[in-house]
């Protein structure tokens, strides 16, 4: 599990999702939308819409990856995919 | 007609596809899928009319 958090720095990040998030739960996944930058994100996979909604209970990403029971090869996915959010501001840093 | 000698073929058949398909591993397969499908996709709205 130290390999993975090594190579991917946002891993190590503390984040939550923005308070102007607003979630909405889909079969897919859920829409994610800002209502402060307008931006509409689609979270493909239940499990991105798990992580991101307990992202603020926990210390680091790679801490609620593991909260989450994430198998730790996805890792590097998902550290994509929130360094993605990140940037449409869907997530931030805290 | 030569019920038993069908039947018989037909479950020697049987067998023979039994063992030919055997247990295929998808479970790399799986877990392949997920790590390269895009967990997220960003859609833009913009000209939506309507749309706040």
């Amino acid at each position: 599990m130290a390999c993975a958090g090594s190579t991917e720095p946002m891993l190590d990040v503390a984040l939550e999702l923005h308070p102007q998030v607003a979630l909405r739960p889909e079969p897919f996944g859920a829409l994610a939308y800002h209502y402060g930058n307008r931006r509409l994100v689609f979270m493909k996979h239940p499990d991105v819409v798990a992580v991101a909604r307990q992202l603020a209970d926990h210390p680091s990403l790679s801490a609620t990856l593991q909260a989450c029971a994430i198998a730790p090869e996805r890792w590097p996915s998902f550290a994509k995919a929130f360094e993605s959010l990140k940037s449409s501001e869907i997530v931030r840093e805290r | 007609m030569d019920h038993e000698t069908v039947s018989e073929s037909t479950a020697s058949t049987l067998e023979v596809v039994g063992e030919a398909s055997g247990e295929a591993d998808v479970s790399g397969i799986t877990d392949t899928l997920i790590d390269d499908e895009l967990l997220i996709e960003e859609i833009s709205i913009d000209g939506m009319c309507g749309v706040y």
